[in-house]
């Protein structure tokens, strides 16, 4: 198997809260390979947002080294993590942030201004089934909507990586599934490393990978043979 | 194409644009004062310079008795003097139709032989008097424009006792004139006094000065030291009654002018550091607040890959935004402000022209400024926003850990009300916002003290002057010192109840190192016209031993009650003598100086000479005392208190109620901007808790409460510090306008403050609708969704 595009080993990440510390990866051995997509699941607390955010440089482990295509992002300092973050990672989140003063054009286009070799905001909104609802603020769009303007903007930069953390939360089902649709189009045909959190089991069928997380371990792996097409997902 | 952070930039001002506007209306306040200041330092001194040099003015000038015009050839061999120019200068009486009370014709000669070598006039209309013409004169500007008279038109003078009808033939300006009133004036009245250009033998052979000269003015060669000059032409011209000459510091006309730069360039200073301090404090709120509210979109934008800087800097520019639109107000109106106030000091100030020169480096500099109180604002916000790690500003902000006010555990609590209580505890958590807030509204507060106190220190000062000090009606100046017999002259004009015989003499005072050129007057013991107040308004009296002198006087020779300083007549036998200062008088016009009058007699070695006197005179019998002291030939000096008063009130009166309307303006102007501005950003920080207390069932008014609460508070904490601010501004910006001229005392009446106070609450008031309003159209349930 070709190198891993993450390395994980003995990932931990302790939080200090007033007087209490409470440890929310507690030593995480990983990999992620090109192309995958990869769904974490485990309970609300299990640490899946906190690997999640430190792989995607949003946040440093305590402990442990994390390797980036052989690059330590352990002990990268904020100008490299920005870098790393502008160049090849793509975020979805659960509560969409977008930029409610900019269109989801605009809010597309907040990354096609910095980035190297992005695509057109038009043609990122095009692929998640937006192009009509460009010049639209996010007040005006829905929640799956929103969703997928953020989702636009996460690849219109070409990241390597795609990291969704419960991009599904907020929506109700069939939406949920349009957004799952984009994500999943988008790893076929760009073959981007996708990464999806939820705590919903169903969702694990249409992953290459299934990581159970609980307390900070991972604590079941699972590989599928073969991936189930979002459509035929049931729950 | 607009970068997209750019957009929401633009869409963030756009919708914060009251607030946008109000912080740049209080920034481009200061910037216009600084603008317009800096401008008219510009105007005054680039024209004051050209004007100087262009129409030749002095360095050194002096008077004598009676000197021989081979003297002045003497003066021209003194090494560094460039030029001399010997003239006959006398104050005649003149007599106006229209205008009841005598004027002051100060008639400065002209050389026939030679043009002018200084001092050269600037005709504004006719021309020169031609060679050999006696009666061919040309007037003052101001005097003319005060009473009317063209090239033309005729004056009759009383000259040397003769009365005499001249011809105007040119309205002219001289750059020894530019301030253009009686020497020790410290006012103009231009409908008394007034120059009149006259050619040299014509006067000369009327005051018995043919071939010789009573003045001089020296011009001297760069480089040259006006402090040898001047010892040399006082010891040359000493045996012709030389006065001690002096350089433009001591000139009336070029100290005033000097007064007035000085004073502007101090206000230059003052004002934009209040006004821009309090925009910065604005800004620092604005932002705070912005960057709060927008916590989890700084998150987002890092978690794309912005960086740190890019965050910080697109912050920045909004404040930046507000320094551009403040700069650009600023400027214009400081541009148009200038202009109009370059046209004020033309009641004061006369030149050629005095066309109004933008100081655009003042620009650039307030641009500068301003950018950098901005940034002071906005950065120690902007850096403790991108300082978070995204993930940890994407997740909601935890619930703040509020406590108990200390009010309330001091055990106050019973007798707040819930929303009492939220409202304290609001500001308790952000104690430096609130610190800022009542700093930016004290500052508010204290600006709006400053017009009041102008105009009760103006009413204090005309009161104390007129009514309190001088208790006489006219004061009559003799060209000559006279008899015994002068003094009965004066005390049986018609109409006059009492009279008081004044002996002044020129005298130079020197304490240590300083010293002064001034006019010394001798006053009766037992007087009680002319009344030397001191600072309790308590009457001092001369004593036979010791000088009384005006307080500021004292400060600028740096003596004390109590010193002795030397005196040194500038008159007669030069005699000299040491005495202590014995009284500090509080005035506010000028400096002045005070003797017994016999003591300054016994100083002169005369016995009962006078060169004038105190009147008070009959109301009934006006007309004819004024009728018959226009024929009084050796009174050449004649000042009416109720035509000073009123000469008074047209020009600094009229000048102090123009800065005091327009500093009106600026204060209202800063109140409304701090006030709206606290209540539109307590009012955004709060809106999902009070939307909470809307949901769970407060009513309007009971919500409005908690907001406003606060804001109360916080208008009520800084109004005490407002008015000690104002208290203190007031005393810093009228010791900054006080010159030797004319001293604002520090008065503030009650009413002032109370004007303050209801202006700033009313401001609040008004801010308070404003929010009121926008606080019913807070839409509840959207308000709640929103994740913040
Ligand atoms: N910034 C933080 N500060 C303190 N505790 C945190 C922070 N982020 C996460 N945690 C804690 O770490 C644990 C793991 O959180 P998280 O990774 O968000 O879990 P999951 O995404 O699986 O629900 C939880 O107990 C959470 O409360
Ligand atoms: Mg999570």
């Amino acid at each position: 198997m070709a190198s891993p595009v993450f390395l994980a080993q003995g990932l931990r990440k302790v939080y200090h809260t007033g007087e209490v510390d409470v440890v929310a990866l507690s030593g995480v051995d990983v990999e992620f390979h090109e192309g995958e997509l990869v769904v974490l699941l485990g309970p609300s607390g299990s640490g899946k947002s906190t690997l999640l955010n430190i792989m995607g440089g949003l946040d440093v482990p305590t402990s442990g080294t994390l390797d980036y295509k052989g690059w330590s992002l352990t002990h990268a300092d904020e100008k490299t993590l920005t870098q790393f973050r502008r160049s090849c990672v793509g975020f979805v989140f659960q509560f969409y942030n977008l930029i409610p003063s900019l269109t989801a054009r605009e809010n597309v286009a907040l990354i096609t201004d910095i980035s190297r070799d992005p695509m057109k905001p038009e043609d990122a909104l095009e692929l998640v089934g937006l192009g009509p609802r460009m010049d639209h603020f996010p007040s005006q769009l829905s929640g799956g909507e929103q969703q997928r303007v953020a989702i636009a903007r996460a690849i219109a930069k070409r990241p390597e990586v795609l990291l969704c953390d419960e991009p599904t939360g907020a929506l109700d089902v069939t939406t949920g599934l349009t957004v799952l649709e984009a994500i999943e189009q988008i790893n076929r045909e760009l073959g981007t490393l996708a990464v999806i959190i939820t705590h919903n089991a169903a969702m694990a069928e249409m992953a290459d990978r299934v990581l159970h997380l609980s307390d900070g371990h991972i604590v079941k792996t699972r590989s599928n043979e073969t991936r189930m097409p979002v459509r035929s997902l049931q729950w | 194409m607009l970068a997209a952070l750019d957009r929401k930039l633009l869409r963030d001002i756009g919708r914060m644009k009251g607030q946008t506007i109000a912080v740049s209306l209080v920034m481009a306040c200061g910037l216009m004062m600084m603008t317009t200041t800096r401008s008219l330092i510009r105007t005054l001194e680039g024209t004051r310079e050209t004007y100087y040099q262009t129409n030749r003015m002095a360095d050194v000038f002096g008077y004598v008795k009676r000197a021989p015009l081979a003297a002045a050839d003497r003066l021209a061999e003194i090494a560094g003097v460039a030029a001399v120019e010997p003239r006959v200068v006398v104050d005649v009486t003149l007599d106006l139709p229209g205008v009841d009370e005598p004027a002051t014709g100060h008639i400065v000669s002209l050389p026939e032989e030679k043009p002018q070598s200084l001092h050269l006039i600037f005709l504004r209309s006719g021309r020169m008097p031609q060679i050999g013409e006696r009666r061919e004169v040309v007037v003052s500007e101001a005097f003319a424009e005060a009473n009317h008279l063209q090239p033309g038109d005729t004056l009759a003078a009383v000259i040397n006792g003769h009365r005499d009808t001249l011809r105007i033939v040119g309205i002219g300006l001289s750059p020894e004139f530019v301030f253009e009133a009686r020497a020790g004036e410290t006012l103009p009245d231009n409908k008394r006094f007034g120059v009149i250009w006259m050619n040299y033998h014509a006067v000369a052979i009327a005051y018995n000065l043919d071939g010789a000269f009573n003045d001089f003015c020296i011009d001297l060669a760069p480089g040259a030291n006006a402090a040898t000059v001047i010892e040399e032409a006082d010891r040359l011209l000493a045996r012709y009654g030389a006065a001690g000459a002096y350089t433009r510091k001591d000139h009336a006309s070029a100290a005033r002018l000097n007064d007035e730069l000085r004073v502007l360039h101090a206000l230059s200073v003052a004002y934009p550091v209040i006004f821009l301090s309090v925009a910065a404090f604005m800004v620092n709120a604005v932002l705070a607040r912005l960057v709060r509210l927008q916590r989890e979109q700084i998150a987002q934008l890092k978690a794309l890959g912005y960086s740190s800087r890019d965050v910080g800097w697109h912050y920045l520019k909004f404040a930046l935004v507000i320094v551009v639109i403040g700069t650009i107000i600023g400027s214009i109106a400081g541009r148009f402000m200038g202009e109009w106030f370059v046209n004020l000091y033309t009641i004061f100030f006369r030149f050629p022209a005095l066309d109004f020169r933008m100081d655009w480096s003042a620009l650039g500099l307030a641009l500068l400024i301003s950018s950098a109180a901005a940034t002071v604002g906005v950065i120690g916000v902007v850096r403790q926003a991108v300082k978070l790690p995204p993930a940890e500003a994407m997740r909601p902000e935890p619930p703040a850990d509020f406590k108990p006010s200390w009010l309330e555990r001091l055990g106050f609590t019973r007798w707040f009300s819930p929303q009492f209580r939220m409202a304290l505890r609001n500001i308790e958590r952000r104690p430096w916002q609130a610190v800022f807030t009542i700093a930016g509204l004290a500052l508010a507060t204290g600006l709006m003290v400053l017009p009041g106190a102008m105009s009760d220190s103006l009413n204090y000062l005309l009161t104390y002057q007129w009514n309190m000090a001088q208790r006489q009606d006219v004061v009559v100046f003799l060209t000559e010192p006279g008899s015994g017999k002068a003094f009965h002259d004066l005390e049986h004009l018609p109409g006059v109840v009492t009279a008081e015989p004044v002996r002044s003499v020129q005298a130079r005072i020197h304490f240590g190192p300083h010293t002064r050129k001034i006019p010394i007057t001798g006053t009766p013991r037992g007087g009680n016209l002319n009344r030397l107040l001191d600072s309790k308004g308590n009457t001092i009296v001369p004593p036979e031993e010791g000088i009384v002198m005006s307080a500021k006087l004292a400060e600028v020779l740096g003596a004390r009650l109590g010193d002795e300083v030397q005196i040194e007549v500038l008159e007669g036998q030069r005699a000299k003598r040491t005495a202590p200062i014995s009284g500090l008088i509080e005035d506010f016009a000028g400096i002045a100086a005070y003797m017994d009058l016999r003591a300054i007699r016994r100083l002169l070695r005369e016995d009962s000479t006078i060169n004038g006197a105190y009147l008070t005179v009959d109301n009934a019998r006006w007309p004819d005392f004024m009728r018959e002291i226009k024929d009084t030939p050796r009174s050449s000096i004649v000042l009416i208190k109720k035509e000073q008063l009123a000469a008074f009130r047209k020009t600094t009166g009229q000048m102090v109620n123009t800065l005091r309307a327009f500093y009106f303006v600026l204060a209202v102007i800063v109140a409304f901007g701090v006030v709206y501005n606290s209540a539109r950003i307590a009012l955004s920080e709060r809106n999902r808790d009070l939307a909470t207390l809307r949901v769970v069932g407060f009513s309007q008014r009971e919500v409005a409460a908690v907001l406003l609460g606060e804001l109360t508070i916080l208008v009520l904490a800084a109004l005490p510090f407002g008015l000690l601010f104002g208290r203190g501004l007031v005393g810093y910006i009228l010791s900054a306008v006080s010159t030797e001229a004319v001293r604002m005392p520090v008065r503030i009446e009650l009413t002032t403050y109370s004007v303050a106070l209801t202006v700033v609450l009313s401001a609040a008031v008004a801010s308070f609708a404003v929010v009121s309003r926008m606080l019913r159209k807070l839409d509840l349930v959207g308000v709640l969704k929103a994740r913040d």
